[in-house]
């Protein structure tokens, strides 16, 4: 479970999350929508500890991360896996070698049984057979894919995309949102994803939460979005620039 | 310009206390056996072996200058047979430690910083820190501890070079008397000038490491910061050699004449 209490940050004078709150549960897939800039990505670094706030409590299944220094905060990280809005492969290894990087630091197998875990982690984003690439070697969306495989090999409890479909072809965009279904439905896991793509919202996720002024502003199922009459909710689902032509 | 300097300072004194914090942390993960020791090897090769021809070009044409310098001036005088003698004792306590060092720190800290810095601005980093990983433990700690062994290796080697370089030139170019160059060299450079030189490169490949690391992961965002980082890195490296060479010399200095 993931808990954010009162959550404040900001950047110089700049205030990024002012007083943000919310819970998420085992198990559940929640969106995080809003417009760029508006804090999604500095929120969803927060869940994950990659950022301390000014002010506030991130709780994960009812511990505390905000105090934690950095090595007591990889004990909790192993719950988490991240797929990043670059993917952030490591262009210094193969494909093989970005898959396996959390089992081969942190668990104690052969590496038959790497090479096994990675195989089934690679069928499972449609990548069987490309282990011995370079990321150099793949499109954006493999290497989307390839860093969920990553995220999802050491079998974490929550998955946190940032921003999955960005900058991807509405096809690939597609198979990405399938993706994330599968793996949210197959492995079970708490599935947090940061997106300004009100269609991978809708498909992914049971629950939206939306930013906007530094603040959760609206909350509630895609549905609902859908059918909002605020403004503010409609100018960003009908992606239109001015309120006003709304 | 007061505000400006003193926001300077202040900026100037928080980045000794990261890199301070930073050497503690690389210093912990090596105490507790938390570095990459798969890498540390790979990283053994690039610091020693890849920095290898730079490192011999230097240390023999430094030898060859000063023997040839030397033996100008000393002629004068004609104390030609201590040419080589004053070679091997500046080539041990000075120059081979900080012409390496130097050198090392213009190949290897900006390939660093450059590495580590492209990490930091492509995420690279924060992947390794949402798999569990301290970079520290993977990025940092190996480096350095790769610094403290190829250094000491690289500056023998350089030392050995330089003075087989001016042995060279003085006894076949410059016709000195090759036995009494031999035996004056090894009358005055003593066991003590080689270990001073060996203990120099070994804080050396510490400082050169340590500062390429932490520009690398402190480095701006963008190919600017990446660019900024890596001059930075070779700029301060060998500044602080340079500035920690002068209070060693007199440091090892004093303590060798007390033994």
């Amino acid at each position: 479970m993931i808990e954010v209490r009162n959550l404040h940050k900001r950047f110089d004078a700049q205030p990024v999350l002012d007083g943000v709150s919310f819970r998420i549960e085992n198990g559940e897939s929640v969106a995080i929508i809003g417009r760029s800039g508006c804090g999604k990505s500095v929120l969803i670094k927060h869940l994950i500890g990659l950022l301390k706030p000014d002010a506030g409590d991130v709780l994960i299944d009812g511990e505390n991360i905000v105090p934690m220094d950095e090595r007591q905060l990889l004990r909790v990280r192993r719950k988490f896996g991240m797929v990043f809005q670059g993917a952030a492969l490591f262009d210094s290894m193969t494909v093989e070698e970005n898959v396996a990087f959390g089992l081969r630091r942190h668990e104690h197998l052969t590496e038959a049984e790497i090479g096994r875990r990675v195989a089934g982690a690679l069928e499972t984003v449609d990548l069987t057979g490309t282990e011995e690439k370079n990321p150099a070697e793949l499109s954006g969306g493999m290497r989307k894919r390839v860093g969920l495989a990553r995220a999802i090999i050491y079998e974490p409890q929550i998955v946190l995309y940032d921003e999955p479909t960005t900058g991807l072809d509405p096809i690939v965009s597609d198979s990405i949102d399938q993706l994330m279904v599968r793996v949210r439905d197959q492995l079970k896991v708490t599935t947090v994803v940061v997106t300004h793509d009100m269609r991978t919202a809708r498909r992914v996720s049971q629950r939206v939460l939306m930013i906007h002024d530094s603040k959760i502003y609206a909350s509630g199922t895609p549905d609902e979005f859908f059918a909002s009459r605020d403004p503010v909710v409609r100018q960003f689902i009908d992606g239109v620039a001015d309120v006003r032509k709304n | 310009m007061i505000f400006s300097a003193k926001k300077r300072a202040t900026e100037s004194l928080a980045g000794l206390g990261r890199i301070s914090l930073l050497a503690k942390e690389a210093f912990l993960s090596l105490s507790t056996l938390k570095v990459a020791w798969n890498d540390l090897l790979y990283q053994i090769y690039f610091i020693g072996v890849k920095s290898q021809t730079v490192v011999l070009i230097t240390g023999a044409f430094t030898g060859m200058v000063l023997g040839a310098q030397t033996y100008f001036q000393f002629h004068k005088v004609k104390m030609d047979t201590a040419t080589l003698a004053v070679v091997g004792v500046s080539m041990c306590d000075e120059l081979g430690p900080v012409l390496t060092a130097l050198m090392v720190a213009g190949r290897v800290g900006a390939a660093i910083a450059a590495e580590i810095g492209t990490m930091r601005v492509t995420e690279q980093i924060d992947a390794l820190r949402t798999l569990a990983t301290h970079p520290v433990d993977y990025l940092v700690a190996p480096r350095i501890l790769a610094g403290f062994i190829a250094l000491p290796l690289l500056t023998m080697e350089s030392i050995c070079l330089g003075i087989s370089a001016s042995y060279f030139v003085d006894v076949h170019l410059l016709g000195i008397d090759a036995t009494y160059s031999w035996s004056n060299m090894l009358r005055y450079t003593h066991d003590i000038d080689v270990v001073i030189g060996l203990i120099k490169a070994f804080i050396y490949g510490g400082i050169l490491t340590l500062i390429g690391c932490y520009k690398g992961m402190t480095c701006g965002l963008g190919a600017e910061g990446v660019g900024r980082a890596t001059t930075e890195a070779v700029v301060y490296s060998s500044i602080t050699i340079l500035i920690t060479n002068f209070f060693l010399t007199l440091t090892l200095g004093k303590i060798a004449s007390l033994l």
